[in-house]
């Protein structure tokens, strides 16, 4: 049963993260982004830390599943790491072979290792409490103004939502198709990589050539449905930004001016 | 009451690269007046969905005209104004579902009119109380079953506050329980709200139900009238492909056989037909002789003919043992669904093996068991005396038992037919002589001509991609062939034929397991049935017993066979009436037996 996969790791949970608008999520996390490469002295990462771990109780998510995230660059972020600490100039602490770890080095790389994660932890922030759809409509509505010099927003959106929406049918269909072909004697776990790649063929032309029927029936339906376009179209969801989207947005901004006055203005 | 649909003398053609155009829609008539309802029936390829296609102008005709709410479908402008007015709902529920949650999806239509948002708001929700999905407003559309789709995309019409709904074959991919419940939903609806409703179907239950039928067959109109004038004409809509309902090819079957001529509108229901066949039993009484008795032999003696080759089945050669097999999906997770419950059964060597149960009922979980596609659940599963529930060599036991799944042409993905064929037999490491020696085998089974097998499957129309997929199973010379709704989608006339192939691969050799929605196909083809119910067996015995248990049936969401159905009415009048006759022929036969009517038939016992 393929029909529980989830899109993205949306955690659906009541929180004041869940409740902001996207508008201003994907503003506030967009800021917060640049902020950790601004960021470049110990107390600025530990504010950092300290307002990450903040988001993080007040969206109610369990700190488990925002570090799970981590999990497919944890390798990056060992080898930034390591890199660092080997290739650093100075005193050395020890040295294997030809390289040696230097204080300089295990410093940048510290903060390397920190900007990598802290930047994961927030932009997934985004993620955790916002549904793929949400994402995509907020970015529909943060372009438009963009259409006026003929970026096609409202047809980007729709691709994404119409892609959000198909996937689980194309998972459950790859599935049925792989079933019948293992009835037909194909094999997919064993054999060189050229007979597993034969054996992915007789998958991928079958779902490929279904993906086609649906695009055009689905078409069809949408004509049939009076779809022509963005113009003129209006929408059931309403993005409101309220008071609070505002107020949230002032403490990210009131927060990026700490980290600017702790790495710029306190030391000067 | 004015027309809301006026079609004249439309013509339309697909054009195909260096090939001459087919004409799709030869001149046809229609006009239909606001809110009655219509029912177009005819075969795959008849024109109906282009007909439906041309009303809501999704094409424009090469000739004639098309006009719907006042709108000429040529005009500049007109589609837009017609497709507000005349919604669509077409056969695949997946291929139409554009939102991704269901309030969404119901809210497309009202989006692209550009209603103001609080009217989208109401719109949706009155929509989706109408059809009974409420609850599920902010669900994954994919989270939803067939029937429940169906009904989502006729939401979304509603939405629109539409003056007329197109079904186009909208429950042919619906099993027969959430057909009725979807055209039962829709036509008190329509009734309700006045709107006009076009029914495009090869579903002659459903055509019953319209005030007005128009049969189409090659394009043009060869029928039209009230239910009762076009199935009348029995022969003529046998003739088409499609079916007559149970109860009027009876009585028709009887009445012709007993050289008795019925009243216009006198099978009109099962109810009239029970006193038609009263009436022309009792007239025929008083006035029997030898004239007749040579005709009723002839009708008795072809179905006992069709049996006469039937093997004789051994009980005790038993090529698949099923013991207290129980399944769990996702097992351990709050999404976990006990799919099958101690699940026991045989299936004898020779013998058709029918397995019905509604959506749901676990009976594609079932066979996914009976070839190692699912394994290691509590139970034991042998197959030719391979263990298939763990352990076992599974390529051997795939290479015994084939499975067929739904809609099998969606998985064809060769170059060539041939190649396709071949796809099984090369994977069983066999030379190429042997390899070429079995599609051509297997091929000429199904019935493709040699000449097709070097064309690319995609070529082929549905009913040859269909064979083509079956073939593909048969080169392999399963023992046990499992097959999971062969005949679904198809009309009623591809129906017959790709169950005939069915049952004539028991002539080679085969045992068959048949999975399948339609009672009527099950009765007919099988020697004796699995009915399962929410995982477990409700019953599992020959087929006529099985048939004969409205009871279990009606527990497990089924309904009797629909000659059966109208058997038990007649026998409350013909007592002795033997209601396990599965075809109109049989079933009339049956008929006259009890009635004393007919030469004493000795095959007492074979229900075909």
């Amino acid at each position: 049963m393929l029909k529980d996969i989830s899109l993205g790791r949306f955690y659906p949970a009541e929180s004041p993260l869940h409740r902001m608008d996207p508008r201003a999520k994907i503003l506030a996390t967009l800021v917060l982004m640049v902020l950790v490469f601004l960021a470049n002295n110990v107390w600025s990462f530990v504010a950092y830390g300290l307002f990450s771990a903040f988001c993080i109780a007040l969206s109610r998510v369990p700190p488990i599943h925002v570090f799970k995230s981590l999990k497919p660059i944890l390798f990056l972020i060992v080898f930034a790491f390591l890199l660092n600490v080997f290739s650093g100039k100075g005193d050395a602490i020890f040295t294997i072979g030809p390289v040696s770890a230097t204080w300089e080095g295990l410093w940048t790389g510290l903060r390397m290792a920190a900007r990598l994660i802290l930047l994961i932890t927030t932009s997934s922030l985004l993620t955790l409490t916002t549904t793929p759809i949400l994402v995509a409509d907020a970015m529909e509505r943060m372009m438009k103004p963009l259409q006026k010099i003929g970026f096609p927003a409202h047809e980007m959106a729709m691709m994404m939502s119409i892609a959000l929406r198909f996937v689980p049918t194309l998972v459950e269909e790859t599935d049925k198709i792989m079933k019948a072909q293992s009835s037909r004697g194909a094999d997919y776990d064993t054999g060189g990589i050229l007979r597993r790649a034969r054996g992915l063929v007789s998958v991928l032309v079958p779902l490929f050539i279904g993906s086609f029927r649906r695009a055009d029936e689905l078409a069809v339906a949408m004509e049939a449905r009076c779809y022509r376009g963005g113009e003129g179209r209006t929408r059931l969801r309403v993005m409101k930004t309220a008071g609070r989207d505002y107020a949230a947005f002032a403490v990210v901004l009131a927060f990026s001016a700490v980290v600017v006055w702790l790495e710029f203005l306190r030391f000067a | 009451m004015p027309d809301f649909i006026t079609v004249q003398d439309a013509v339309f053609e697909y054009l195909r690269p260096e090939s001459t155009p087919v004409r799709a829609v030869d001149h046809v008539d229609l006009s239909v007046a606001q809110g009655s309802h219509v029912a177009v029936l005819g075969r795959n390829g008849s024109g109906k969905s282009t007909l439906a296609r041309l009303i809501n102008a999704l094409e424009l005709p090469l000739e004639g005209t098309v006009v719907v709410a006042g709108f000429d479908s040529q005009a500049e402008g007109s589609a837009w104004e017609i497709r507000q007015r005349c919604g669509m709902v077409f056969q695949n529920p997946d291929n139409q579902i554009v939102g991704t949650t269901v309030e969404e999806d119901v809210a497309f239509g009202p989006e692209n009119l550009g209603v103001p948002q609080p009217e989208i708001r109401r719109a949706v929700d009155e929509a989706l109380a109408a059809v009974g999905l409420s609850e599920y407003a902010v669900r994954p559309p994919h989270l939803l079953s067939g029937g429940q789709k169906q009904k989502l995309a006729i939401a979304g019409i509603l939405a629109m506050k539409p003056r007329c709904i197109l079904l186009d074959e909208a429950t042919s991919m619906l099993d027969p329980v959430s057909r009725r419940d979807f055209m039962d939903m829709v036509i008190d609806r329509v009734r309700r709200d006045g709107i006009t409703l076009v029914n495009i179907t090869h579903h002659m239950e459903e055509a019953v139900l319209a005030e007005d039928v128009v049969v189409l067959s090659q394009g043009r109109v060869v029928a039209h009238g009230t239910p009762a004038d076009v199935f009348e004409a029995v022969a003529e809509i046998r003739a088409e492909g499609l079916d007559v309902p149970a109860h009027m090819e009876i009585a028709h079957r009887l009445a012709e056989s007993l050289g008795a001529t019925l009243v216009h509108g006198e099978t009109e229901t099962p109810a009239k037909a029970v006193d038609a066949v009263i009436r022309v039993l009792a007239e025929s009484k008083a006035d029997r002789s030898e004239r007749f008795s040579s005709e009723t032999a002839a009708a008795a003696a072809a179905p006992a003919a069709r049996h006469a080759g039937a093997f004789t089945i051994d009980p005790t050669d038993i090529l698949i043992d099923v013991k207290k097999l129980d399944f769990t999906y996702l097992k351990g997770t709050p999404f976990s669904n006990r799919a099958l419950e101690e699940v026991s059964f045989q299936v004898r060597r020779g013998e058709i093996l029918g397995i019905v149960g509604h959506s749901g009922s676990g009976k594609s979980t079932l066979v996914q068991h009976l070839n190692g596609l699912l394994r290691s659940a509590p139970g034991v599963v042998t197959v030719l005396g391979l263990d298939a529930s763990r352990g076992g060599d599974i390529r051997a036991i795939r290479q015994k038992v084939g499975l067929l799944f739904q809609y099998p042409e969606h998985q064809l993905f060769e170059e060539t037919v041939r190649g396709d064929i071949a796809f099984g037999p090369r994977r069983m490491g066999l030379p190429e002589e042997e390899v070429e020696a079995r599609v051509l085998e297997a091929a000429k089974i199904v019935g493709i001509a040699e000449a097709d097998l070097d064309r690319s499957p995609f070529e082929l129309s549905g009913g040859q991609k269909r064979r083509a997929a079956i073939a593909g199973i048969l080169s392999m010379r399963p023992e046990v062939l499992i097959l999971d709704e062969p005949a679904a989608g198809l009309d009623p006339a591809g129906r017959d034929e790709i169950l005939s192939y069915v049952s004539s691969l028991r002539d080679h050799g085969a045992t068959l397991v048949l999975v399948s929605h339609s009672m009527e196909d099950v009765a007919r083809l099988a020697d004796r049935v699995l009915m399962l119910d929410h995982g477990r067996v409700a019953a599992f015995g020959d087929t006529r017993d099985v048939f004969s248990d409205e009871a279990t049936l009606e527990r497990a969401g089924l309904s009797l066979p629909a000659s059966t159905a109208f058997l038990k009415r007649l026998a409350l009048h013909l007592p002795g009436l033997d209601t396990a006759r599965f075809t109109a022929a049989a079933a009339a036969t049956a008929v006259l037996a009890a009635a004393g009517a007919a030469p004493a038939n000795g095959n007492g016992g074979a229900a075909c």
